[in-house]
């Protein structure tokens, strides 16, 4: 039995990046703000941002939404670190890995399935806390569990939004796991 | 082990487990593009790998990667790598970037790159020191005292030869056993049954799936249908597919999720037999399907009635049936009978099964059994369900057409009722209309993929056991080691002990022969080691050789006395075909581990110290020659590749080099030559095949064209519900309302691979399947205080253990009932630990675990006594009482093993 209880973070120096921890990712974030806010406006679509797929260094930190605005099972779908990159902004009810908020049950997630680009927009259960079936496949993901394949082809887990909280403001602030279609999802001497 | 702290949630330390890379390397445009297919199961995705020397980088843009295409790419189904499809491995000694991914310009198979994640991952099943596969088995090693000890192969090779010739010479060839896969490619297989039959001329000799050289869906076979006639495109254009014993999501995935849910009739109705609720189940139903919940072991049952209903209603495709189905004189007229002294002889000669139209119609409508109300009773199916499948599958339309129904069947169905199942669900769906036509099939849906290529001459005939009438029967391998028969045994490639019944009495078995024998090497020394193994013998031991890629528990951790390393897919070019015969070359991607060799070299080393080599056999330089080689012995079966050999030589070229040109489509077998040209053939016994002049090589065989029977037709088969050679075992292996117990069967789910061997060293999915998993319906779950994420154990106090070699006379000597009479039963016990899902998705009464899974054997709750009719095993039947251990840790786990429920759409 080999149980991975240890953490699994590849080295990022292969790519020509040093080492770096979530917190130094956040402290340098700041300046890339800006260019986010205008890029996730409302009604931005995809031929639009094609022009502005400047990458980002680092993942920015942005206000995602409130805690007192959110409803338990209902999604709140946004966009983020990019404007083509779709996440859906949950309270599960239920205790999730990486949650934040009071009961910890705040999580967000990418809704592009990992296993060939399906959209998982609208397929949120919350008597499950699972985003899926995939329509084109059938993926489901454990938003419990860090978006974890429940059943199906995704060979990686749904990438999670890093959270965080700030009194009733809730904050994106970086991205765990490679958003399906990129090589990469920051900016890298690749 | 159980913890009621509450779980730390939001701390840095508390997402560690993730395995969640932001990035993937590309490979640039100039990187090395080889073809392969997967190395799972049996439908064979073609894959494409790109190896490139670590230093260079492929870009983001389109002209600077080998997939040209930008990146990031917005699209669905555009070449994406995740994380888990790149590795570091070697290539001619030097470290290479590798990235394998399913063939996004595929148009067989798995079109456009769809893919399973198991096969998604192929990647990480190369050996890299750095990841979990570290642990390959490096350098051939035998034990000293209990523990492995690195020699060299030719040490290794001496001995076995030198302790083999004096079993052979002291006891006879019966005492020299192998236990191989079936399915570890072409090269593999021929090298080692022209061992087993040839050289050492064996009969003790078994497949990874079964005790002994049986057939697996014998009904089919006797009905004339060949197993694997289908193809894919047959399942895409089905009207109705009627599925037993499996669901092709779990454990066939592209053929479900490109070809079921899509395909030429995408709108097409699924009717599910099966205890469990799956993903695939559960699409069925929300497209109109039906879902049939059996009891295991009912099946046969369930087919009586709806052939009733059929019969009732005439709804049976008698234009098909006129044309198709064995006539009275036909049946009865001396023929269909098997060739002389054998199981199919047996089987045929007192006609209690075979028969014609009239006679089959007039055995339906007086069975009790197939009456809907007891029928009903005995599967466990509401009434309304089965009524409403047999509606599906054949009430023909207001136009007079008829639904194109397809039958597919696998283990849940032929490991549980062996002959009956089989054959009652082959008559069914010829009474349909089914078995020859595109759309309407009948077959298998597959397991491994096809990668047995057996050589001429079998020793059979040297068997001690016989079918009543003393027709012939093969040996059982494991009663053969229990009853101490068997005085070498070579495995390769399986895990035998957890794989076969009543495991853990085998298990104890084989360890009393070996590690608990007295005589243990001492010195690495090659006299010294072949004495020691001589004393072995003499006091009741037995020598075990495994050749196996990593540690297998117990078989070379505990037991093996020599252990030799394999090089597997990926490591040498190999070739099979997959489940609707579809022949590739799979390409050697980077240097096998250490001394790591083909079995087909290590059988060839083994032969030539056995001096089997004197008459010009064996001198093969690569894997080219065995494949060449072994096309000869094919040329009569439905895997010929024989052809190719031929177009190959005749333009001076290795045959591997010709079929690496077919890329990931390959061609389907029996390749034929048609118009000067190699063409593959989509369907079996198919009227369309027919052609008129042979060119070149090709063979045509009765069943390209028709069914695989004396005249081309197929044969209906009688199966009474009460068959003597069924009803008693079925009635004293049911689960005991006294002791508490519950059906215990078992299957896979899409994430693992048969014993995991490479999911658990697979970071992605060894984090989704930490542990081996028993679904419980919540109903059975709460009669045992059980939650999901609580280790469970199950035991049966009364596993059924057949014992020495029976000998049929008349006709009911085997059945279970004779056999208990005459002392050929055991009683033993069995149990195993898993972590339970609770989830109304089994059927009550019904759990589901983990099969073959290392350290959680499953079957050993389930009884080593086989079906009389056909001597292959009834694995699916076990039967435990679920006994609450604690809380396993991944009860309150955020990072593995979730326990979500699966059929969620």
């Amino acid at each position: 039995m080999k149980a991975i209880d240890k953490p699994v973070i590849p080295s990022r120096s292969a790519c020509g990046l040093k080492d770096l921890t979530r917190r130094e990712f956040l402290f340098t974030a700041a300046g890339s703000v800006a260019l986010v806010t205008l890029a996730s406006l409302p009604g931005y679509t995809l031929a639009q941002s094609a022009e502005h797929r400047a990458r980002l260094a680092y993942y920015p930190r942005r206000k995602i939404g409130q805690m007192s605005q959110l409803e338990t099972g209902k999604p709140v779908l946004l966009q983020y670190p990019y404007p083509e990159v779709n996440c859906l902004l949950i309270k599960l009810g239920a205790v999730g890995g990486g949650g934040v908020g009071p009961e910890h049950d705040i999580v967000c997630f990418t809704t592009i399935c990992t296993h060939m680009g399906g959209p998982l927009e609208g397929t949120y259960k919350p008597e499950h806390q699972i985003l899926g079936a995939c329509p084109m496949h059938l993926t489901t993901f454990d938003l419990t569990r860090h978006g974890m394949v429940v059943s199906g082809h995704a060979t990686e887990s749904l990438p999670q939004i890093v959270l965080e909280t700030e009194g009733d403001d809730i904050y994106a602030a970086g991205v765990l796991g490679l958003i399906y279609g990129y090589a990469a999802n920051l900016e890298r001497a690749v | 082990m159980a913890t009621n702290e509450p779980p730390v949630v939001g701390s840095p330390n508390e997402t560690a487990g993730v395995f969640a890379q932001d990035f993937v390397p590309l490979p640039p445009a100039d990187a090395e593009v080889l073809t392969t297919a997967c190395a799972y199961c049996t439908i064979a995705c073609g894959y494409k790998a790109y190896r490139w020397p670590v230093g260079k980088k492929g870009g983001e843009k389109a002209s600077e990667n080998a997939f040209g295409v930008d990146f990031p790419s917005y699209q669905v189904m555009r070449p994406w790598v995740s994380p888990s499809q790149h590795n570091i491995v070697r290539h001619q000694g030097r470290p290479h970037h590798i990235v394998i991914v399913p063939d996004h310009s595929a148009k067989v198979v798995n079109i456009d790159g769809n893919h399973s994640i198991r096969g998604g991952t192929l990647a990480q099943k190369c050996f890299n020191p750095q990841t979990p596969t570290r642990d390959r088995l490096l350098y051939p090693q035998i034990r000293v005292r209990g523990t492995l000890m690195p020699v060299s192969w030719d040490l290794a090779l001496n001995v076995m030869a030198d302790i083999s010739k004096w079993v052979i010479d002291k006891y006879g060839e019966h005492a020299w056993a192998m236990k191989t896969y079936s399915y570890e490619f072409f090269e593999n297989t021929y090298a080692i049954t022209k061992l087993v039959n040839q050289s050492i001329g064996t009969p003790a000799y078994a497949q990874h799936d079964k005790p002994g050289a049986m057939q697996d869906a014998v009904g089919l076979d006797d009905a004339g249908i060949n197993s694997f006639s289908a193809s894919y495109e047959d399942w895409g254009e089905c009207d109705v597919a009627v599925i037993s014993g499996t669901d092709p999501y779990e454990t066939k995935t592209i053929l479900f999720t490109t070809w079921m849910m899509g395909g030429k009739t995408p709108n097409k109705k699924l009717i599910f037999i099966t205890p469990h609720r799956t993903m695939g189940v559960e699409y069925g139903l929300r497209n109109g399907g039906v879902w049939l919940p059996v009891i295991p072991g009912t099946d046969t049952a369930l087919h009586l009635a709806i052939a009733r209903i059929i019969i009732e209603n005439g709804w049976q495709d008698q234009e098909f049936i006129d044309r198709w189905i064995m006539k009275n004189w036909e049946v009865s007229a001396g023929y269909g009978r098997g060739t002389r002294n054998t199981g199919v002889q047996w089987r045929t000669t007192w006609d209690k099964f075979q028969t014609d139209w009239e006679e089959y119609k007039q055995f339906i409508l007086v069975q009790e059994e197939s009456k809907l109300d007891v029928a009903a009773k005995i599967t466990g199916i509401d009434t309304a369900s089965i009524r409403r499948a047999a509606e599906i599958m054949a009430k023909p339309r207001a136009d007079g057409t008829r639904p194109r129904t397809s039958f597919m069947l696998e283990k849940g169905n032929y490991w549980s009722n062996n002959y009956m199942n089989t054959a009652s669900l082959a008559s069914l769906a010829l009474i349909c209309g089914s078995g020859n036509r595109p759309g309407r099939v009948i077959s298998r849906g597959g397991g491994h993929q096809r990668g047995m290529m057996k050589s001429d001459g079998a020793s059979g005939w040297l068997s001690p056991e016989k079918y009543p009438g003393r027709r012939k029967k093969p040996i059982n391998l494991d009663r053969w080691v229990i009853d101490g028969q068997a005085k070498f045994c070579w495995v390769i490639g399986t895990t035998w002990i957890p794989a076969m019944l009543a495991s853990q009495e085998l298990g104890d078995r084989l360890h009393r022969m070996t590690r608990g024998n007295a005589h243990h090497i001492h010195r690495l020394e090659r006299q010294a080691i072949v004495e020691t193994f001589k004393k072995r013998i003499l006091s009741g031991g037995m020598v075990l050789v495994d050749s196996d890629i990593y540690p297998v528990e117990p078989l070379n951790t505990q037991l093996a006395d020599i252990v030799l390393p394999a090089a597997a897919w990926g490591e040498h070019d190999v070739a099979r075909c997959n489940s609707e015969r579809r022949l590739r070359l799979y390409s050697k991607l980077y240097d096998a581990p250490g001394e790591a060799h083909p079995d087909w070299w290590a059988i060839k080393e083994f032969a030539l110290r056995m001096g089997f080599g004197e008459d010009g056999s064996y001198q093969w330089a690569d894997g080219n020659d065995v494949f060449e080689e072994a096309a000869r012995f094919g040329r009569k079966g439905v895997l010929n590749y024989h052809p190719l050999v031929t177009e190959a030589r005749r333009g001076g070229r290795k045959a591997h080099d010709l079929l690496r040109e077919y890329g990931t489509t390959g061609i389907q077998t029996p390749i034929r030559v048609v118009n000067g040209k190699l063409t593959g053939t989509q369907r079996l016994h198919d009227p369309a095949n027919k052609i008129e002049a042979l060119e070149s090589d090709t063979v045509h065989g009765k069943w390209l064209y028709a069914f695989d029977s004396h005249n081309g037709k197929a044969m209906l088969l009688k199966t009474p519900w009460r068959f003597e050679g069924w009803i008693d075992f079925y009635e004293a292996v049911k689960p005991r309302k006294e002791k508490g117990e519950i059906w215990v069967t078992t299957g896979r789910v899409n994430e693992t691979w048969q014993s995991g061997f490479d999911d658990l060293r697979k970071p992605y999915l060894n984090q989704r399947w930490p542990y081996p998993f028993i679904f419980v319906n919540p109903e059975d779950a709460r009669a045992k205080d059980i939650e999901s994420g609580d280790f469970v154990e199950a035991y049966n106090d009364t596993v059924y253990v057949q014992t020495g070699q029976p000998v049929g006379v008349l006709a009911n000597d085997l059945t279970f009932t004779s056999l208990m009479c005459n002392g050929h039963i055991n009683t033993t016990t069995g149990q195993f630990t898993a972590v339970a899902i609770v989830s109304d998705e089994m059927r009550p009464g019904v759990a589901m675990a983990n099969f073959n899974y290392p350290g959680a054997p499953a079957n050993s709750v389930a009884h080593a006594v086989p079906d009389p009719v056909t001597n292959n095993y009834r694995y699916k039947l076990g039967r435990a009482a679920l006994t609450k251990v604690g809380e396993s840790p991944f009860k309150h786990s955020f990072t593995s093993m979730t326990l979500k429920p699966r059929p969620i759409i």
